[in-house]
């Protein structure tokens, strides 16, 4: 079921009914695994490829639209901002003045990284409207987000790498935070993306894709995987099953298909 | 050499391969070390060597320039803050938290040395302190996740373990993160980042080299388990002579090669 949500606050939907959890399910883990290894061999053969196809959910997200490169840039600074701003509000950090301290916070981080590189050259026009931008979409997080309670183990930019075929096929995914327990009897674990563009179609497929590299990498199906909008304060939310993970396997396939034809 | 063993890193798993470890493992002699300590002479250097699995991994490749970041220092503050929280209940976050305060108490005291976490941690700004403890949280909390599902005893070591090879200049480094089981029989995790590599066998050998050197009676853990969870896998090798042998013999080989590269680079 995919849940649009506005005026409720982040963390109640990842609370959800605690009554309607269902019990952890550890079997279907395996299974995937065979299956995405059959298509993997029907798309790709048993070759071994020069380079590995690396699955991300970028590529799940699939974007039609065509930007500037100038915007691209921007949007993915204001991306890494958001991203490195939410785990702060995690950490339960003061954060007093976005914009900056996100560039601390990634300076202190990647100081060599090539996109922090594009903001040391904003001129004060271009840097007065990211910052506009950051503070803009940092108050829709703050406002619909809640306090996340430290003992729901929250994690943040949580990495996963699943390898296929061989190392033919490379999943490579970040989950902007993950919540709860794989080892309750019941199933208790939510991932949460935060985009800083509107949610479309793309987006589901990117839920799903989280939910089954989760999957895949702690061989627990996870409750429910989210993503959130702070462009527009949207959220959608869906509980994964066997049903959401089969469909993504079929986005996996057919990311797969087309990339052969494309090389 | 026995064959590397693998695992889907689940707590069942993980808990099959603590409970069916072997429950013999080797025991080195002194004989044992002084042979090490000869072949490590045999490979002369001008200063003194420091040898981890990371290095074997590399096959002798020196690495780059430490540098404190986020990411280098959430092992240290995330396993402090595990123990801290085993000791004491507390949530991760508030653990590591305290953990931080007491590194930043001891910089402004002046206990902290230039070049250490804590010198380090000083000088940060707050909002790269706010970033390092996100990533303490997730180590911490990732490595209790590996763990909790555990019926054996655990525990969080205060350090890794270090032996120095005598009359060679040389000193040996092992990772290790939780301990299983008592003394004599105990089950060695080492928590890494990322995908195992094709080397991840003699990294995971040279750890049990050094674990077993550094035991004041030579005693080999039984398995010694290395868990990858971005990748959902656990590898590991079990406490035999052979492995213990191999995991030295890639020490020296490394210094061989470390050698070299220094030769390379004067030339």
């Amino acid at each position: 079921m995919l849940a649009a949500q506005e005026p409720e606050l982040l963390i109640e939907v990842l609370r959800g009914d605690r009554a309607q959890r269902p019990r952890r399910d550890d079997t279907i883990a395996a299974g995937l695994r065979a299956l995405i290894e059959d298509h993997v061999f029907e798309v790709l053969g048993p070759q071994r490829r020069d380079s590995a196809l690396v699955v991300t959910s970028s590529t799940m997200r699939r974007s039609d639209s065509r930007l500037e490169m100038s915007d691209i840039s921007l949007g993915r600074v204001r991306g890494v901002a958001i991203s490195l701003l939410l785990r702060l509000v995690v950490a339960q950090v003061h954060v007093e003045n976005p914009f900056e301290d996100a560039v601390r916070a990634w300076r202190g981080e990647r100081p060599q990284d090539e996109l922090l590189g594009v903001v040391e050259y904003l001129d004060a026009d271009q840097r007065a409207r990211l910052r506009a931008d950051v503070e803009a979409h940092f108050a829709t997080l703050t406002r619909c987000l809640g306090p996340i309670p430290s003992n729901w183990w929250p994690r943040t930019s949580l990495r996963a790498r699943q390898m296929f075929g061989g190392g033919n096929v490379r999943l490579h995914d970040v989950v902007d935070l993950a919540v709860g327990s794989t080892h309750g009897d019941f199933a208790s674990v939510a991932l949460v993306d935060v985009t800083t563009s509107p949610l479309d179609a793309g987006a589901e497929r990117v839920m799903r894709f989280h939910a089954l590299v989760q999957t895949l990498r702690t061989s627990i199906v996870p409750l429910r995987t989210s993503m959130f909008s702070s462009a527009t304060g949207e959220l959608w939310s869906l509980d994964v099953d066997a049903e959401v993970l089969m469909r993504a396997v079929s986005d996996l396939v057919e990311i797969l298909t087309t990339a052969r034809s494309d090389s | 050499m026995s064959a590397l063993l693998q695992r889907r890193l689940s707590a069942r798993d993980l808990s099959e391969l603590v409970a069916h470890a072997p429950t013999q493992s080797a025991t080195i002699s002194d004989e044992h070390r002084a042979s090490l300590a000869s072949r490590f002479r045999a490979v002369p250097s001008t200063e003194h060597r420091r040898l981890d699995a990371w290095m074997v991994e590399q096959a002798g490749r020196p690495p780059g320039p430490f540098a404190w970041t986020p990411a280098t220092a959430r092992r240290i503050l995330g396993n402090n803050a595990l123990r801290r929280v085993m000791r004491e209940p507390d949530t991760i976050l508030g653990a590591v938290r305290d953990e931080i305060a007491d590194q930043l108490l001891r910089s402004v005291n002046g206990y902290a040395r230039a070049g250490s976490l804590g010198h380090w941690l000083g000088g940060v700004a707050h909002p790269v302190l706010g970033l390092i403890t996100a990533e303490a949280v997730n180590w911490a909390t990732q490595a209790l996740e590996c763990v909790q599902g555990l019926e054996a005893g655990w525990r969080v070591p205060a350090s890794d373990v270090y032996y120095d090879v005598a009359t060679a200049r040389t000193t040996l480094r092992g990772r290790r993160d939780v301990v299983v089981g008592a003394d004599a029989e105990r089950v060695v995790l080492r928590i890494r980042s990322g995908i195992p590599g094709k080397s991840a066998g003699h990294g995971l050998r040279s750890d049990l080299a050094v674990e077993t050197l550094a035991h004041p009676e030579g005693v080999a853990p039984r398995r010694y388990l290395g868990l990858w969870p971005d990748a959902g896998l656990i590898l590991g090798v079990e406490g035999s002579m052979e492995n213990v042998r191999s995991g030295a013999s890639d020490f020296v080989r490394a210094a061989v090669a470390q050698r070299r590269h220094g030769l390379v680079r004067a030339a």
